[in-house]
């Protein structure tokens, strides 16, 4: 059964850098999402932190560590099940 | 793409910093003095503080005119001689951001005002009736090497005969829309700079700058012996991570430097992806040359920075010192790297290199003429 965080943050990709061509449930759970192949840029990153920090109530401070949340969507979910606001999790 | 077939000379060289011109710029740095200091990233709207390094007395806030004019009018005021924009003394305008926080502050308010000098082309205009300059003005603008391709330019400008002495003028003041926006990627918080350091996570500051330089065929007591321009147009905001886009730009100062003993004035803003890059491709390049930066003081000046750094590096070899590094504390990514100030009479040059986004890197190799 899919986990719905994993689910929502996947959705939100999609929906937030506008990805043609490609559905949630293609995304795979641990590959790179900036250089691997999505193709997303830094750009695109900024993009989704901006998102992410809206919607799950976190705040990323430096690039570094902007970079090692966004290691892949299971990093990500990781990341924001121990930081974000436990009343936005998706349930 | 190197240029040191056709060395110029640096005929008058200045600055504006955080501290002052580029005598007492050089003198703060010596002892060691940040110019950084918290601000609420966004001005009068708050937000987190981070480090900026504005001019004395001078606030986030846009105002019109900008207040910076003030400093523009007496860096100006300070360059010997005159005629620029006439021909044969071209202007080569640099800069990043020239007065792009006035568009901002037009959104916000709707005040037709700040429109003057928000964009390159409007802001130059007004800048070239308000000094004085003739109609022979060029824009160049490479975000943080502008000042670098335009010192280029301007060279070969004078090499090719093209002018007699030509001025570059470099300036890069800060507003809410730029400190936000490096915000925004999570480069500028609120830790301090650590250039050239070891760390879990990098920084950097901001600093307001300007600078001049005039070049010439024949008069000056500084020779750019070598300079070199290259983009690895790798990705917007990152380079290659072999450090190869460092490595082609620095060797082509190398060889201008070929039996010269040199120090090198590193971008060092610091983020640790591109400082550790710099460092070691400095290493490469100029084996056993001394490594400072001094962002973690000044804050990066953004496209200004290549000139500001520039007449810091002549007032350091003119007193015959050279201020070390500047910025936070734990290992050196590189035992290049030297934290104190060290006498530079041994020397014989100095490489001054800089970055920017877009995988661009520019350096030139300056020598006593």
């Amino acid at each position: 059964m899919t986990d719905p965080l994993t689910a929502r943050l996947k959705q939100l990709i999609v929906e937030t850098l506008r990805l043609e061509g490609i559905t949630p449930e293609e995304i795979p759970d641990d590959e790179p999402l900036v250089g691997g192949g999505l193709s997303l840029d830094s750009i695109d990153a900024l993009e989704l932190v901006v998102r992410l920090e809206k919607e799950f109530g976190i705040k990323i401070a430096s690039s570094e560590e902007a970079r090692r949340a966004l290691a892949s969507v299971a990093a990500l979910a990781a990341y924001i099940r121990e930081r974000g606001d436990p009343s936005r999790l998706p349930s | 793409m190197a240029d040191s077939a056709a060395p110029v000379k640096v005929a008058d060289c200045g600055c504006i910093t955080a501290f002052g011109d580029a005598r007492a710029t050089h003198a703060a740095l010596l002892r060691g003095e940040c110019a950084l200091r918290p601000v609420a990233v966004l001005g009068r709207d708050g937000g987190e503080a981070v480090p900026l390094a504005l001019l004395s007395g001078r606030s986030l806030d846009e105002t019109a005119p900008p207040e910076w004019l003030v400093a523009v009018r007496r860096l100006h005021a300070s360059i010997p001689g005159g005629g620029w924009g006439s021909p044969g003394r071209p202007v080569f305008v640099t800069g990043s951001n020239f007065g792009v926080g006035g568009l901002y502050a037009l959104r916000r308010t709707g005040e037709a005002a700040f429109a003057t000098w928000g964009g390159p082309a409007t802001c130059t205009e007004r800048l070239r009736e308000l000094l004085g300059w003739g109609p022979d003005v060029s824009i160049v603008s490479h975000a943080c090497v502008s000042a670098h391709l335009g010192l280029l330019l301007a060279s070969r400008a004078v090499a090719a005969g093209l002018a007699q002495e030509a001025l570059v003028f470099s300036f890069d003041f800060l507003s809410a829309f730029v400190a936000g926006g490096f915000h925004a990627l999570k480069i500028l918080n609120s830790s301090f700079p650590s250039p050239y350091r070891v760390g879990d996570s990098g920084a950097i500051g901001l600093g307001d700058g300007a600078a001049f330089a005039v070049v010439s065929r024949g008069r000056g007591s500084w020779t750019l012996a070598g300079q070199s321009v290259y983009n690895e147009m790798h990705q917007f905001t990152s380079n290659r991570s072999d450090g190869a886009g460092f490595d082609r730009c620095l060797e082509g100062v190398a060889a201008a430097s070929r039996g010269r003993r040199v120090w090198f004035k590193g971008h060092g803003t610091g983020t640790l992806e591109a400082g550790q890059l710099e460092v070691s491709a400095a290493g490469r390049s100029f084996p056993g040359a001394p490594v400072v930066g001094w962002k973690g003081s000044l804050g990066h000046t953004l496209g200004s920075c290549g000139l500001v750094e520039l007449a810091i590096a002549i007032e350091s070899v003119r007193a015959g010192r050279t201020p070390g590094t500047i910025g936070g504390a734990g290992p050196a990514m590189s035992e290049s790297v030297a934290r104190e100030s060290f006498g530079n009479g041994a020397f014989d040059g100095v490489v001054c290199a800089s970055n920017a986004f877009g995988g661009a890197h520019a350096a030139f190799l300056l020598c006593h003429a």
